[in-house]
């Protein structure tokens, strides 16, 4: 499919060599989005959570300490500028290059926290994003075997072969596996559960924008 | 097939198909052997198989632009292997810091303690493995040459100083990286001005980023240990 079908009037093309990175309402609408949440975010300060105490009628704190916050906050903010590279960019492969640095990233911010079963859920998702690197490397590489190029911009205009759709179909394995969405979501439900809200938002939100941009690379790949 | 140069030989054009199904069935029995281990160790060690399945998979492609994703797809494996062992040690530090009496859970078979193990092995291999590294990396020279020669550096330093024996350091490692710089430019510099010189200058090139290179990794592994020792 044509990527003025699907995002709108084309602004504007950069050619960087073989990569044209494309300009389309939809891509910017949503790099711009993702810029806005991250400077939010390393603007705030983060939520302190109260927590009800058992056998007891106490509520504690749950605090994020100055050395966590700073982490944490460096850590948001490469977040949201990885995921928002992935929506502005026209190769393939570095669309899947950002998709695994967020994963990355999304373990690194609930690295820290004191409350095990987070850091349970993260090693889990950890487990499952570390797999599924297979199907989707192995998805754009099968592409870039089946046509040789990686260009967004290149493969719109091509028609889909069979190994084409074969690796376009990893490819949507490894991008659920590494977002952690439908199939995979019951590794990552517990992430979110701690305290230092902005954050923490930018694992959801993160894997919310690149689930539909990622839609949008596989139309365009396959029809 | 239109993207393939007439030159490549058809046994290679042959062996992408096996490629990618060998790195499929390994991924395959990867995962399988992870659905039936139950031990979170060997579930990590058991999903970096996975991702060399991976590296299988990009790697049958076999054309430049597939060798400039291996490295980011390695790099990628190593940095999420890293993160989630050290998710895991955090953890079960975590679980004994709350209740250091209780009994350790079974899942894990890790214990994140410092305990000494009294063999020859944890002495003398270290050191021959930095040898062997060094001298590898002096023969491959360039670039790769000093990443390997920088590895062993990292390797025997790394030994020593969780043995707890003092790390000669080299105060002159960034001397030497300078004129290691300055070889390589004056290598390249000759390499237009002579080019009937071209063996020289590739070797002045070459000697000079393997010195850079290896100094520099082995700089980065020397102060990270410092760092860390420091918390």
């Amino acid at each position: 499919m044509d990527f003025v079908t699907l995002g709108g009037n084309l602004l504007g093309t950069i050619p960087l060599g073989d990569i044209v990175l494309y300009v389309t309402p939809f891509n910017l609408f949503l790099f711009a989005v993702l810029l806005g949440f991250t400077l939010l975010i390393a603007l705030s300060k983060p939520e302190t959570q109260v927590e009800a105490t058992m056998h007891n009628l106490n509520n504690t704190e749950v605090k994020v300490g100055p050395k966590e916050f700073k982490q944490r906050r460096f850590l948001s903010i490469i977040c949201g500028i990885a995921s928002a590279g992935a929506m502005i960019t026209g190769d393939l492969f570095n669309f899947t290059l950002f998709m695994a640095l967020v994963g990355i990233l999304n373990i690194g911010i609930v690295s820290a926290v004191k409350q095990t079963t987070v850091l349970n859920s993260a090693f889990n998702y950890g487990l499952i994003a570390m797999m599924c690197s297979l199907p989707l490397f192995g998805g754009a590489a099968i592409i870039l075997a089946a046509t040789g190029t990686l260009s967004l911009a290149v493969l719109s205009q091509m028609p889909a072969s069979p190994m084409v759709v074969f690796g376009a179909v990893l490819m949507l394995i490894g991008i659920l596996g590494e977002s952690g969405v439908a199939p995979f979501f019951a590794s990552k439900a517990e992430m979110f559960r701690t305290a230092g809200s902005p954050f923490i938002v930018i694992i959801h939100l993160s894997s919310l924008f690149i689930i539909v941009r990622a839609v949008e690379i596989l139309l365009l790949v396959l029809w | 097939m239109l993207f393939i140069p007439p030159y490549v030989p058809e046994a290679f054009l042959t062996m992408y198909l096996p490629a990618i199904y060998a790195g499929l069935i390994v991924g395959f029995i990867a995962t399988m052997a992870i659905a039936m281990k139950r031990q979170e160790i060997h579930i990590l060690i058991l999903t970096d198989l996975v991702g060399l399945a991976m590296i299988f998979v990009v790697s049958a492609v076999g054309t430049d632009l597939a060798e400039a994703l291996i490295l980011p797809g390695l790099v990628v494996e190593l940095a999420e292997t890293l993160a989630i062992s050290e998710i895991l040690i955090t953890r079960e530090m975590r679980i004994i810091e709350q209740d250091p009496r209780r009994n350790l859970s079974k899942s894990s078979s890790i214990f994140p303690q410092p305990f000494s193990l009294n063999m020859e092995i944890m002495t003398t291999a270290p050191n021959f493995i930095a040898l062997v590294l060094i001298g590898y990396g002096i023969f491959l020279t360039g670039f790769t040459g000093g990443a390997v020669a920088g590895g062993g550096i990292v390797l025997y330093a790394l030994s020593k100083k969780a043995r707890g024996l003092p790390v000669l350091m080299l105060d002159g490692i960034a001397g030497v990286s300078g004129i290691s710089w300055c070889l390589w430019i004056i290598g390249f510099l000759l390499f237009f001005v002579a080019p009937q010189y071209w063996l020289l200058s590739l070797f002045l090139a070459a000697c000079g980023l393997l010195l850079k290179v290896a100094s520099k990794v082995g700089l980065i592994g020397l102060l990270m240990r410092e760092d860390i020792d420091k918390e």
